[in-house]
């Protein structure tokens, strides 16, 4: 018998080619993972032997993951450069996913129609598209396939026992181990194990004359009798499993995940998080959701019954958290580490063959019949073109989800920062991105420069990052306050990492690494703000590694392509048999079992019809729901809830358009009174969360009382406003709100400024900067400084000031000691001193000890966190003595001195003033930094207060402040002796450069106050300038 | 005898030495350096002569503070001559050699010594910056080398040159152990100064240094504004006279100067400047009711203005309020400023609403075209009485028990 050619297979391939490789080059490098692979593959691609990169995370090791996908990149990438590398391995990664399907439909149904029918389905399979063009799992596709095209010759070799198939299945397996480690351990457990039992039910088969006499005892004699054949092969594949990426668990076992774990969406409960259930539910199943009834009863029919159960589990398990057996299934510390949607991905992978069944039987087969039969063709046609477009519609959805709904920022050009990190030694420093995405990997793959930051999270090793749910510093506005909370550590120390550079691509970041001390350096021409620190020594010329032995290295280097030889020649002969048809083959043994599709169970068919009924009418409430949801304007609390969001997203013209028309604000106006405010709250802020109060009082009219909550980089913010409502024509509106009408007493004024400029090097010379280009280090004096207890944390407080004729730029550093010198801890002034002094300007501070926070217990990790509060450290002994270190550095940026506290007044623990913008900058936020001092006006404690709104040039500004609740400040420690500036003690130099200082020469600007614990309070004025001009 | 005897014991004692000597004799005639000068200027050519008796030329090890090498000699003349390499004779200092002969080891050394030219000079200054006065000093380290990169001999004399105002100085220091150097003090003025030093004829570049002003002192301060009325609109400036340090150097521009201003309640507002020829100048909106303020400026520690006394007239007298509206909007004003014009927009006005004696709410409004009106919303105020205070421009007043509906 001559094998003709499968055209299913063939136009499968064609069209998958066409379609996915068109496509990848607009999705992949956008898509959640490819990157990373691609930073791999760089890594690869430089040294192949050495697994150590310092690239990421201050250093770690590539061997923590498989190795293959990112191999073949980086050898492709010697061609052609590495995206040439990504994208052919992706086309590789296509053809291995269609060809296995192929297989795997074949094996499963015994028919090379229905198998091909499978392959044209699969190539457009919901879950295959998600995982390609949105997560862009290159391994874990390549791994999935490796392994269908692995269970023929599993099966083969368990059914016919000839010793050619066990070489050629574990040969598969071992590249599928290779490729990725996840796939083949679970895929021994959810695809292996149900083939096993299908084998033994076929073998069954052949001792009986028809499948109802296969019994448990018919059953459980073939499993004696292959029983060698499958421990053989479990132990062999066991042996490849580990063998095989033997580095990967060795590193595993030395370097166990004792992280957090990080929040992932296939772990949330669908119902609630709907944008989970989507991408993790809805989406990889598609429209095999219609037809799962059918799929049930297939894989619970006796031959298939393993398979039944295999599907059955991995369904509930990809539910993640919507029902709570997952949990209980997975136990509490797999469920947190195993991201589920897998489980989905492999359901709906095992579901392909049975949809290719279901899709011959309604296109040419029996299912057919019954229908015409039943209800007439029309409705066979309507049926069938229904499913079609439901089935196209998915892909398109799919395919466009990250178009609408885009999950990176815009695509960074990554050239300009390539530029200036290559420029005059900034390589030499690490570096941070912010708001970048996965584009971070791209950036590092590109460079040879450091990041503290990496974006494979299982590798992390800082404790700063690891005890936080975290993925990346990059995108920790998104991870709430415990991801702020990690960046400002890495901000306020920054000399702890030698980090000097941030590369922001998100505004939101600016207040933030303004006040804990960085400046802005420029913006370079891809629009990225690049800011620096000063006083950073640069990174170590050797740096700490964990090395491991050579043996192991050269297995890595060598073992996952030795898997893709080893497999390429033991599988090109029948791959050659297959595909070219050369040589007549004698039929595999799996195409001996094949269904005869005659007649299809009309229950089943009824069934599908009761399911898509409930399916379609769960659809449509969940649009209704949708509606009620997203129609603004139908009850009062989604006008206020639809306003806050458009304003939170800056969509002005929407909330424009839920202001009352009545009101006759017209939006020139509306958007002009928007454009004036700006401050932290206004164009810094996330809305975190909004809860409204609703006060009816007729049909039209309502008065609410909105809570909003607010994460802003600096702190939490909690804003109640009061808003009316109305209703016209069955539609809710909001009133406007008063605007403030001061009006400023110029129209045009001038001022004039001391502005500095710092040439750096003066010659054009790649050497070193020639000492006489070095300024000298600005000096400064601390005035005052003592070790105080304030409700149980411990802080350095003090007076520090430029004495120098230079502005300069603060960075203080605290050390506390016990009484027998032992160090108990270190940090640096956050944002409780002016960072930025012009010459004999002084500045209060304070230094907080913060610990890394939540590093004892994981639970107490608070569900709403403030950015403003801190974990302070936890003493074991007594810190009795304080050692300052102040480093001043010239710097002629942020210097804006042009504030004015206007207007004060006290009033029962209150401080209400003005502050007022003398100057020509917009203040976008003013600090007050406020002292407080003891009768005999001594400094005690240095508070803060971050004013919500800004100040426009010539404009008032009210504020705010709550004088601190009672509570007594022990001085722990006034002694000056350990105080050292730029490395030189405090006392020689202020006796050189002040000798006669007045002494309490501040006293003049105590403010007295009643309160029992203080005097005196002294408050002091820093401004962040969003946008100087 | 016994006289004899002790005749012979010394002759015999002399007779042995004299053996002992002429044994050392022959050794050293056999095979001493034939060449005797131990000194060479640096960079000239080094040949090291011995007599040659044996047939084997020995190895000729030298070594200097660079390190060691070994020399293979050439036979001329029943002479062993050993060349030492440039690389050893261009450095300056001992070298050490030792012919390497089994039996008897001979050794030696050699003193090179600096040639007296210069012909490259490396010089450092720093700190860059200093401060006026005499105290303070910056450092001219100059290091003049020859051309093979040898300090030159000790006490060769560097002359540095200063130009500062419109004096020139030169001043001779001695290289010492390698380097001349010279702490350079500033002068009672501020100002740039040019250093430049020379060696045997080669010049060096020439360094900045900037003298700036010590710490300032005392000053004075004046205040202008557009008029003396309250009306919250207007911008007093205030000045420092020209601030300079104790020498009579104006203080560099920026230095940071702080305005306190304490009014009527004590209170205690604040101002701050930085100064552009010594003048600091700052400013500060009116205040919007009369007040009376007494300012004086600080540089922190370091120096302190006279006190002046401003005074800002009341221009609002009094407000009318009307209550609308079922007492839910109160408008305040007109209100008028000191020529019975409206008050410019943005004057606040304060609304203290009250439940019996406690203090329910405060609304703070602008004014708009001379009034200000208050809505009050039925979420916040219920249907109710209340009483309420209103405070604009430093002026109060109160109405009780009014209810709303």
């Amino acid at each position: 018998m001559k094998e003709t050619s499968n055209k299913y297979l063939i136009s499968a391939l064609l069209l998958g080619l066409a379609f996915h490789g068109s496509a990848i080059f607009f999705t992949l490098e956008t898509t959640y993972d490819a990157l990373i692979h691609l930073f791999f593959a760089d890594h690869y691609a430089n040294s192949w032997f050495e697994p150590w990169n310092y690239e990421w995370y201050t250093g770690f090791t590539v061997q923590s993951y498989p190795p293959l996908v990112h191999q073949s990149i980086g050898l492709l990438s010697l061609i052609g450069g590495l995206k040439f590398g990504m994208f052919s391995v992706a086309l590789i990664a296509i053809v291995l996913f269609i060809t296995g399907t192929y297989r795997f439909s074949l094996l499963m149904t015994s028919n090379k129609t229905v198998a091909g029918y499978a392959t044209v389905l699969a190539v457009f399979s919901s879950s295959f598209v998600e995982t390609l063009h949105i997560f862009g799992q290159l391994p874990s596709i390549v791994g999935v396939s490796v392994l269908m095209h692995a269970l023929p010759e599993i099966y083969l070799w368990l059914k016919t026992g000839k010793k050619w198939y066990l070489a050629t299945s574990l040969s598969l397996i071992a590249v599928t181990v290779t490729s990725h480690h996840v796939t083949p351990i679970f895929g021994m457990v959810f695809f292996i194990f149900p083939l096993i039992g299908m084998v033994l039910m076929d073998v069954s088969r052949e001792q009986v004359n028809t499948m109802k006499e296969v019994t448990f005892k018919v059953f459980l004699n073939s499993f004696f009798k292959l029983f060698k054949r499958i421990v053989s092969f479990g132990m062999l594949s066991l042996v490849l499993i580990i063998g095989c990426i033997f580095p990967y668990w060795l590193n595993s076992k030395a370097n166990p995940i004792t992280q957090v774990p990080i929040p992932h969406g296939s772990r949330d409960n669908f119902l609630e998080i709907t944008s989970s259930g989507l991408v993790f539910f809805l989406i990889p199943w598609g429209v095999l959701l219609v037809v799962l009834p059918y799929i049930f009863y297939r894989y619970y029919s006796k031959r298939y019954l393993f398979f039944g159960l295999s599907i059955t589990i991995c369904t509930i398990l990809g539910t993640g958290g919507t029902t709570p057996v997952p949990l209980k299934m997975l136990g509490e510390t797999a469920f947190n580490i195993l991201t589920l949607d897998r489980f989905t991905l492999w359901a709906s992978i095992m579901s392909i063959p049975l949809l290719g069944e279901f899709a011959y039987r309604l296109v040419e087969g029996d299912l057919k019949t019954l229908i015409q039969t039943k209800f007439g063709a029309i409705y066979h046609r309507i049926i069938g073109g229904i499913l079609a477009g439901l089935f196209v519609s998915m892909v398109i959805f799919t395919m466009s989800l990250g178009y609408f709904r885009p999950s990176q920022p815009q695509k960074i050009k990554m050239l300009p920062i390539v530029n200036f990190l290559n420029q005059d030694d900034h390589d030499k420093w690490r570096f941070l991105t912010l708001g970048f995405g996965d584009q971070m990997a791209w950036l590092s793959a590109q460079t040879n420069a450091m990041t503290v930051d990496g974006n494979y999270h299982s590798a992390r090793r800082l404790p700063e990052l690891t005890t936080r749910p975290i993925e990346r510093l990059e995108n920790s506005k998104f991870k709430g306050v415990a991801g702020i909370g990690s960046l400002q550590q890495f901000l306020t120390t920054p000399e702890k990492y030698n980090l000097k550079y941030i590369f922001s691509n998100d505004k939101f970041y600016d207040p933030i690494l303004y006040f804990c001390g960085w400046q802005r350096l420029r913006q370079l021409e891809n629009g990225i703000m690049v800011w620096e620190r000063l006083n950073i020594p640069p990174v170590s010329s050797i740096l700490p590694k964990e090395d491991v032995a050579k043996w192991l290295k050269i297995h890595w280097g060598i073992m996952p392509f030795l898997t893709v030889l080893v497999a390429f020649i033991l599988n090109i002969q029948m791959l050659w048999v297959n595909m070219l048809k050369t040589r007549v083959k004698p039929i595999p043994d799996f195409l001996k079992y094949p269904v005869a599709y005659t007649k299809f169970n009309r229950n089943v068919l009824r069934i599908t019809h009761i399911w898509s009924f409930i399916l379609a009418i769960i659809m449509c409430y969940g649009i209704y729901l949708f509606y009620l949801k997203n129609d603004t304007q139908r009850s009062p609390e989604n006008a206020i809830m639809a306003y806050y969001d458009a304003l939170d997203f800056k969509e002005f013209e929407k909330a424009h358009s839920l202001i009352d028309p009545e009101s006759n604000l017209p939006i020139a106006q509306y958007m002009l009174e928007i454009s004036v405010t700006d401050g932290l709250l206004s164009s810094y802020a996330k809305m975190d969360a909004i809860e409204t109060e609703i006060t009816t009082h007729n049909d039209s009219t309502v008065s609410a009382k909105v809570i909003s909550q607010w994460i802003t980089p600096l702190e939490k913010i909690e804003k109640v406003d009061y808003k009316s409502l109305s209703k016209h024509n069955g539609k809710w509106y909001l009133q406007p709100d008063d605007l403030n009408n001061d009006l400023p007493p110029d129209q045009l004024y001038s001022d004039n400024t001391t502005k500095y400029f710092n040439q750096g090097r003066r010659r054009i010379t790649t050497e070193q900067t020639h000492h006489e280009d070095i300024l000298k280090q600005p000096v400064l004096e601390v005035v005052s400084a003592k070790l105080v207890k304030y409700s149980g944390s411990y802080a350095i407080i003090g007076e520090v000031q430029n004495i120098d004729n230079v502005p300069a730029d603060v960075i203080l550093k605290g050390t506390l000691y016990n009484d027998n010198n032992k160090q108990l801890a270190t940090y640096n002034a956050k944002y409780h001193v002016k960072h930025k002094l012009m010459p004999k300007e002084s500045s209060s501070f304070r230094i907080n000890f913060e610990g890394i926070a939540w590093s004892k217990t994981q639970d107490s990790i608070p569900d709403t966190f403030n950015p403003d509060e801190f974990t302070p450290v936890e003493f074991e002994e007594q810190p009795t003595k304080f050692n300052l270190q102040v480093a001043g550095n010239v710097s002629g940026s942020d210097l804006y001195k042009n504030v004015v506290l206007s207007a004060v007044n006290f009033n029962k623990g209150t401080i209400h003033g003005n502050l007022f913008n003398s100057g020509l900058q917009e203040i976008t936020i003013p600090q007050l930094l406020i002292s407080y001092y003891d009768a005999n006006k001594e400094m005690l404690w240095v508070d803060h207060l971050f004013v919500k709104a800004g100040v426009r040039q010539q404009r008032k500004q009210d504020f705010e402040y709550q004088i601190l609740k009672n509570g007594t400040v022990k001085i722990i420690n006034s002694n000056m002796e350990n105080i050292f500036v730029n490395g030189l003690p405090n006392d020689a130099i202020s006796s050189k450069i002040v000798p006669n200082r007045i002494k309490k020469h501040s006293d003049a600007q105590l403010q007295k106050i009643e309160h029992p614990n203080f005097s005196y309070i002294k408050i002091e004025i820093n401004t962040y300038i969003g946008s100087p001009n | 005898m016994q006289i004899k005897k002790t005749h012979i014991i010394p002759l015999i004692l002399i007779l042995l030495s004299g053996f002992a000597v002429a044994q050392q004799h022959e050794q050293a005639s056999t095979n001493a350096s034939v060449t005797t000068q131990t000194k060479y200027e640096v960079g000239s050519s080094i040949v090291l002569k011995f007599p040659a008796t044996k047939a084997v030329a020995p190895l000729l090890y030298c070594s200097n503070s660079y390190g060691s090498t070994l020399i293979s000699g050439d036979r001329k003349n029943q002479e062993l001559h050993y060349k030492i390499p440039n690389n050893i004779s261009k450095k300056t200092g001992v070298i050490n050699w030792q012919l390497l002969d089994t039996k008897t080891p001979i050794s030696g050394n050699i003193y090179i010594t600096p040639k007296a030219e210069v012909a490259t000079m490396e010089t450092y200054i720093g700190p860059p910056s200093i401060e006026a006065g005499g105290t303070d000093y910056t450092m001219l380290v100059v290091i003049p080398t020859d051309s093979l990169d040898n300090p030159v001999p000790n006490n060769t004399t560097v002359n540095a040159n200063f130009q500062f105002l419109d004096s020139e100085e030169k001043e001779t220091i001695l290289t010492n152990n390698l380097i001349a150097f010279k702490n350079i003090n500033s002068k009672k003025e501020s100002g740039r100064m040019l250093v430049s030093s020379e060696s045997l004829g080669i010049n060096s570049k020439e360094f900045t240094i900037n003298v700036s002003a010590a710490i300032p002192t005392d000053f004075s301060i004046s205040a202008t504004r557009p008029h003396d009325y309250a009306d919250g609109n207007q911008i007093t400036t205030f000045s420092t006279s020209i601030i300079k340090d104790r020498l009579n150097n104006i203080v560099s521009d920026g230095t940071f100067v702080t305005f306190i201003i304490t009014n009527a309640e004590n209170n205690i507002l604040k101002t701050t400047g930085t100064t552009i020829n010594g003048v600091a100048t700052s400013k500060i909106i009116h205040p919007d009711f009369k007040d009376q303020w007494r300012i004086s400026a600080f540089v922190d520690g370091m120096a302190e203005s006279n006190t002046i006394t401003l005074h800002y007239k009341q221009v609002i007298e009094d407000f009318e309020v009307s209550f609308l509206n079922n007492n839910r909007t109160i408008r305040v004003g007109p209100l008028q400023s000191f020529m019975k014009q409206m008050i410019p927009d943005g004057l606040q006005v304060k609304l203290k609403v009250f439940k019996g004696d406690t203090l329910f709410k405060t609304l703070t409004k602008t004014s708009f075209n001379g009034y200000a009106n208050f809505s009050l919303k039925p979420a916040i105020f219920e249907n109710e009485t209340y009483n309420f205070q209103l405070e604009t421009a430093g002026k109060t007043k109160v109405f009780k028990s009014k209810k709303l509906w």
